[in-house]
Order: structure tokens, then sequence, then C-alpha cells
């Protein structure tokens, strides 16, 4: 990579970590204020406001970053073409910068306790909102120098087959760009104008509808980077190769068109959508978990062959033959655990009838972080190893270090998520500023949120390491580094052509256009032409 | 040969036209599933007829069933918006032309705000409280024969005037909590199984909303009354129904107990 890019990436990568581990102190100070072992703060308004910036930088910020520092990393690395648009790619980055800044600033003094989902007819400061719409813009100029750096490589490569890495970062990119358009009409259309005063209504129902059009997507644009680094750089990282290059892109295709009209199943709760459209998009939520399974299957084979190689029998016996004194495959490991709980759990939300026995309980509040802050995150962290000695040009990073980082992270987001499902089994409700222990009713239930507490704590100790190890990294001396290129996992069969399907984002990016209008089309224009759903603002901050 | 290298937006290439038919497939059958088959199954769906099904299941029933007496004749609860402004200490001449104008309303409300006939006590209710419920007697979204008579001849200036003035004059004293008398668990935890929020979460003490008023030293028989009529639906002026959602799960013992304990916190003095 040029220095140049180095600059650009490492400034994303600092900014998303150090942005995170600030929130997961915030997070860990949620858990302990309304655990029994503190004394209550008094004040649910500063709970919210915690609550708000823990969801804004984990939701919008970090992956955000994330994802645009590894896709213009990606450029580079994967296309081996300097990067079109660097003083662009800057500007975006600025735009994010200034955006966070400005929402941060607005929860901080109280003036957006509105929660990362915006909750209309809550409404807070424009502040909030306009930040939130800067990170969100600083990310489309992201999205339009991906599609203008592949095509520009497709034309000085006619016919040649996109490489992989790039082929999923294009799809986040795409997937990304059409998903953030459903928060950005609500903001721009409802919110804003209720925010700056110019009506005293808003139509709430639509609102989470359109919010739903993101909600749920968003999730799949935070878990591209993560399948990006499974597929091309977990099979490299220990030694192995790529069992299927086609199946990655079946995957990133499917992800495309199934993750982007189904976030309705938000909104199983809401009587203004009708019962049809619940049922569409739990069934075709269900169909998300195709390329899930698939790139389950293709990695756990990838790494099966290293493992034959290195002399492991038996059916799953070879399990053991796995190098599981790497970072990476530990990562990977602990990914897949965490992915497999996550996902267990959630195929109780997307049905319509069982989710109602969790809805609006800490059981959602466990699966959604056992998904990203689990499975996605610990793949952000390992990817961020994998390149750091490429982007610092330092030597390769503390292998103790980086597995005690990891091992915290696994165990700690179980101690912190596992206690959540059961609480909400029981019908713990999520978003409670505080528990009154001394309740007969709840204090049989203390003990799990002193459980959680001490999850969220080694969740910090760990942020904290890895930082640290980081830091270590990059303080080192450049010029330490080998002298051995960057390189993304090879397939087991080189030089096979995927269908020309599968090589471009056309088709995909139709049929999830399609999709969306047809899923969303109705609801939207049936909630819009409806008067009587307008209710009154209610500003947060007030007081 | 496999058609899978052609051009990849034409019909002849296999890829293009298997994802397409897939797609299309798996559509249909979720719609079919989702707006013809389920609704079969529920009587309530299908009692008239497959297109009444069709369009309940797509959020646009024929009729949202009987909305009851109150919802039917009601109309929108409330025109009141909150802002901001309106919680914002009076001047000190909009206090004084408060003053006068709150003569007329000194036979109920008492000569310092603090009530003897039952009537709700206004010395130190937060301004926006006073301007709301004003709006809305002026408006017939609340409905008082004496109230609703009253307002209708008060200008906005003069309404904000009687709520800068009630706003300046001192709170009912609160008295200090015993152990005889703890918080009613409704009032401090409220129940969550039942989506009944706690008190104090917007009536002061944890957090204090917007509109919400100033309980303490209410008259018991007032705050019963008010509880009951939004229980059934005779009081709606609470924007977005946020009070009428949360007495109607409550039990009758549970109202008195609430509004006994709201009751005993004010001064003794003026007569208690």
């Amino acid at each position: 990579m040029s220095s140049a890019s180095r600059r650009l990436v490492l400034a994303h990568f600092w900014v998303a970590f150090v942005a995170f581990v600030l929130a997961l102190v915030l997070g860990e100070w949620q858990m302990f204020v309304r655990s029994p072992l503190a004394q209550w703060v008094n004040n649910p308004e500063h709970y919210y406001r915690s609550v708000t910036a823990h969801g804004t930088v984990m939701a919008y910020v970090l992956p955000t970053l994330v994802a645009m520092g590894f896709g213009y990393a990606i450029c580079e690395l994967a296309l081996k073409q300097a990067l079109i648009g660097l003083r662009w790619a800057w500007l975006g980055f600025w735009l994010v910068i200034v955006g966070t800044v400005m929402a941060a600033a607005t929860v901080a003094i109280g003036h957006a306790s509105v929660l990362y989902t915006f909750y209309p007819p809550m409404i807070a400061s424009p502040f909030y909102y306009f930040g939130v719409v800067l990170v969100v813009v600083g990310s489309w100029i992201w999205v339009a120098l991906m599609a203008i750096n592949l095509r520009a490589w497709k034309r000085a490569n006619p016919g040649a087959t996109v490489p992989l890495a790039m082929y999923g970062n294009v799809a986040g990119a795409y997937l990304w760009a059409w998903t953030s358009l459903g928060a950005a009409i609500e903001v721009l259309v409802l919110i804003l104008p209720a925010s700056l005063g110019l009506t005293d209504t808003i139509n709430a129902g639509l609102a989470r509808v359109f919010f739903s059009w993101t909600l749920h997507a968003i999730v799949y644009f935070w878990l591209m980077p993560a399948y990006i680094a499974f597929y091309t750089i977990v099979p490299r990282a220990i030694g192995s190769r790529l069992y299927s290059d086609t199946m990655g892109r079946v995957a990133f295709a499917l992800f495309l068109v199934f993750s982007m009209p189904i976030g309705i199943h938000h909104l199983f709760a809401d009587p203004q959508v009708g019962a049809g459209f619940k049922f569409v998009h739990a069934a075709m939520t269900a169909l998300v978990s195709v390329p899930t399974f698939l790139t389950v299957f293709t990695i756990v084979a990838s790494v099966e062959i290293v493992a034959r190689l290195r002399g492991g029998k038996g059916a799953v016996g070879w399990v053991r033959a796995l190098p599981w004194d790497n970072p990476m495959m530990l990562t990977l490991a602990f990914s897949f655990i965490l992915l497999g709980f996550g996902g267990a759990g959630g195929l109780i939300n997307m049905s319509y009838q069982l989710d109602e026995t969790v809805h609006n309980t800490q059981w959602i509040t466990g699966h959604f972080h056992l998904i990203f802050g689990g499975a996605i995150v610990i793949m952000y962290i390992a990817l961020a190893y994998d390149l750091w000695p490429e982007l610092t040009g330092g030597g390769p990073l503390h292998a103790g270090l980086m597995k005690l980082q990891l091992w915290l992270w696994f165990v700690g987001m179980l101690v912190l998520t596992l206690p959540w499902h059961l609480v909400g089994l029981l019908g713990m409700p999520r978003r409670m500023a505080y528990y009154d222990y001394t309740d007969p009713a709840i204090a049989p239930q203390a003990w799990t949120v002193i459980a959680s507490t001490i999850g969220g704590a080694m969740l910090v100790v760990s942020g904290v390491l890895f930082l640290v190890v980081l830091a270590r990294g990059h303080a080192r001396a450049p010029g330490a580094a080998g002298a051995r290129p960057y390189t993304f996992s090879r397939p087991v069969h080189e030089g096979l052509r995927p269908p020309a399907v599968l090589n471009g984002h056309g088709l995909w990016v139709a049929m999830m256009i399609a999709l969306t209008v047809v899923n969303y089309g109705w609801p939207i224009a049936q909630l819009a032409a409806l008067k009587t759903a307008s209710v009154p603002v209610i500003p947060i901050g007030t007081r | 040969m496999m058609s899978d290298h052609d051009s990849p937006y034409t019909w002849s290439n296999a890829g293009f036209r298997r994802s397409v038919t897939w797609l299309a497939v798996v559509f249909v059958a979720c719609v079919l599933v989702g707006f013809v088959w389920l609704p079969m199954a529920q009587p309530d769906f299908s009692a008239r007829g497959l297109w009444a099904s069709i369009c309940k299941a797509a959020g646009v029933p024929g009729n949202w069933g009987d909305p009851g007496e109150a919802l039917r004749t009601g109309g929108q609860s409330t025109k009141v918006v909150l802002d901001r402004p309106m919680a914002r200490a009076g001047a000190a001449d909009a206090i004084g032309r408060g003053a006068t104008l709150a003569l007329n309303c000194t036979m109920c409300h008492g000569a310092q705000g603090m009530s003897l006939a039952d009537a709700p006590n206004l010395s130190g209710q937060y301004p926006e409280v006073v301007v709301k419920q004003l709006l809305d007697y002026r408006d017939g979204r609340r409905t008082s024969s004496i109230m609703q008579a009253i307002a209708r001849g008060l200008s906005d200036a003069q309404i904000d005037d009687l709520a800068a003035y009630y706003a300046s004059l001192p709170k009912a004293r609160i008295a200090p909590t015993t152990y005889e008398d703890p918080l009613p668990k409704l009032v401090r935890t409220g129940d969550p199984l039942r989506n009944i929020a706690p008190c104090i979460s917007c009536h002061g003490s944890v957090d204090q909303k917007l509109g919400a008023p100033w309980l303490e030293g209410m008259p018991r028989r007032y705050l019963i009354a008010q509880l009951n009529d939004f229980a059934s639906g005779t009081r709606r002026n609470d924007s977005l129904a946020q009070m009428r959602n949360m007495v109607r799960l409550m039990k009758p013992e549970e109202i008195a107990e609430v509004a006994g304990f709201y009751a005993r916190r004010g001064s003794p003095g003026e007569g208690h």
C-alpha cells in the first residue's frame, strides 16, 4: 500500500477503535448503575443519555469507520492499483468526524436522549440529527469511491474476475447506500421538520417503518467486513486455502438480496402494519440464514484442509489438529460460537408468534450484543490485527497479548449476554434505567445483573488491551516489518471463473431494489396516506 | 454447454434466469401464505370473505372494529403541543396580572391556590400544566361545566399570566416519608409486566416530565375522580393516552392507594 493510503486507513481505524473503547466504558457504566452493586444515580435522564451515546457510537461510528477503512485497504491490496479519490476519502472521513462530534456533544448536554433508533414522537435537538446525517453522508462518499475504483479496475482488466475481497466490499457498499436511505428519509422528511419547529406533529408509524428499512440491513452492513475476513483473511492467516471462492460470492449476493427488505420484523408489535407484510418479512428473514449457513460450511471446510494436512484424523477428530495457537484460528472459533448462540436466539425473534414472548425484553439486548458485539466486532478486532503490520510497517503484534485480549472478549461477551437471555425469558424489560431489587418479584434476578456487570468489566479490560496491542505495534520503528507483501486467501482451485452473474453486482442490486419496492411500497404508501397517524411530538431535554 | 459466461443480464444466461425465477417463486409463495393461507385459518379474518381478509392482512381493514363511545365521539384528544418555552418562569408583570385574574378562581382553588373544595391545588403548579388544562377546557377537550365556561372567556395571554402566577406560589410542603407510610409499589416501581410506569418517573422525584402535574397534597377525591375518568375514557385530554394506558389496568384499590398516598403528602395546613 502507498503511505498516503496507509495514513488514511490508520486514521479511520484509530478513531473507530478509540470511540469504541469509550463507548464500551459507557455500556459498562450503564450495567453497573442498574446492578445491585451501585447506588442508583437518581436521574434516569443520565442513564438514557449514556444509552444514546453508547448506541450511536457502536451502531453508526464504529462499523462505518471500520467498513470505510477496510474498504480503502481492500481497494489497494486486492485490486493492486492506487486508490482513486484520496482527497475525497479524506473529506468523507472528516464529515464522519464532524458529525460524530456534533451528535456526541448534543447527547452529552442532554438534548438528544432519544436512543440511537430515534424513537419518534420523541424529538431531539436538530444538531443530533445533523450529526448523524453528516456521518451517513461521509459514508456515501466512500460508497461512490468503492464503485469508481472497481470500475477503473474493470476497465484496466477487461473480462478478469473481480477479487473476492473487493466483490464483498462493493456488495457491502451498495447494501449500505440503499439501506441508509430509509433512515435518511425518516430524518430529512419527518424528524427534522419537527425538530426545527416547522411542525408540531409527526407520523410516528411511518417514521418507524422507514427506520425499519435501515434497521435490519444495517446489521448486514456491519457484518460485511467480518464476512470478507472469514473468506479472504482467515484461510490465509492459518495457512490454509479457501474451500470455494464462488460460495463467497453467492453469500455476498444473497445478503444483498435478502438482508434488505425484511426490516418489518422489527415492527411485529406495531398495530399499524398489516399481518400479511409481517409474515412476508418474517419468511424472508429466515432466508438470510441461507448465506450464513453457506459461509459456516465453507469456512469450516476451509479450516479442515489445514487440519488434515497437519495430520488430523476422523470425522471430528481433525478439530484437535487445527492451529489453535494462531490468534486468527482462535478468533474464528469464538466468532462462530457467538454467531451460533446469537443466531439461535435470532430464530426466535424473527418468528412472528415466538417473538411475542421476548418482545422488548432483555433477550433482544442479549441477541444483538452476541451477533454484533460478539461475532462481528471480534472479527473487526482480528482484521485490524491482521492488517496492522501492513498499515504501520511494524513487525508482527504480541501474540500472547492478542490471545489474552480475544479470550477476555469471548468469555466477557458470554458472561454479559447469557444472563440477559435468561431474564428476558422471565420478562425483564429492556431499556430500563433501574430495577428495584427490594421488590420480591425482582430480587431473585438481581444476581444476573451482577453477572452481566462482571462480563461487561471483562469487555472493558479486553477493549483497553486491544488498544494497547495496536499502540505497541504502531510505536515500533517503521521498517521492522519483513518485506512480505500482504495477500488474501487463495482458493483451493485457482483460476476457476465464477458464473458471470457472480462477477458483477447489477443483478443483485436490481433484485434488492425490486424486493424493497414490493415489500415496503404498500406499507409506506398506506401509512403516508393515513391522516390520523400523526401524533404530537415530545421534545427531549425540556426541563 | 453452460451459458453461465454469457452477458449476465440476458434471459439466455442460466444464472440470471434461475436467480430471477427463484426470487419470483419465493416471493409469490410468501405472499400467498401470508395474505391468503394464514388469514383463512383465522375466523375473525375470513368472516367477510377472501378479499376482505387480504385487505386486513395488508393493514387496511374495512373497519377497525367498534372503537367505543369515547373514541367515536371524542375526536382528537388534545390540540396542545407541549413545548419548552411553556415551562419557563413568568416575568414579574405577568405574575401580577395573573394574581388579579386569579381572584376569580379563589372560590374553588383557595385564596393561595390551596383548595378547600376538592378542586385541585394550583399553588406552585408547573406553568405548562395550567396552560395545557385551560386550553383543553377552552377547546372542549376536557370537560367540566364550570371550568369550560370560565376558560372560554380567557385569552391566550390571560392563560399564560394565570399560569405564571400560580407557578410563582410555593408548592405544598412535602411531608417526609415515614416507615409507617412507605411509597406504594405502583408509585415507586410501577408494574412493568402490566406496562404501568411508576408515578415518580413523570410526576416528580425520579423525573419530572413536561406537562405532568405536581401531585403532592392534591385532594384525594379529586385524584380518584380523575383516575377513574382516565380509566373509563371520560377524560381523554392526555396526549398519546399516557394516563389512560397507565390507569386502565389499575384495580380500584390501587387507584385509592396511590391517590391516598399523594393526598397525604401535602401540607396539613388549610384545613386538611
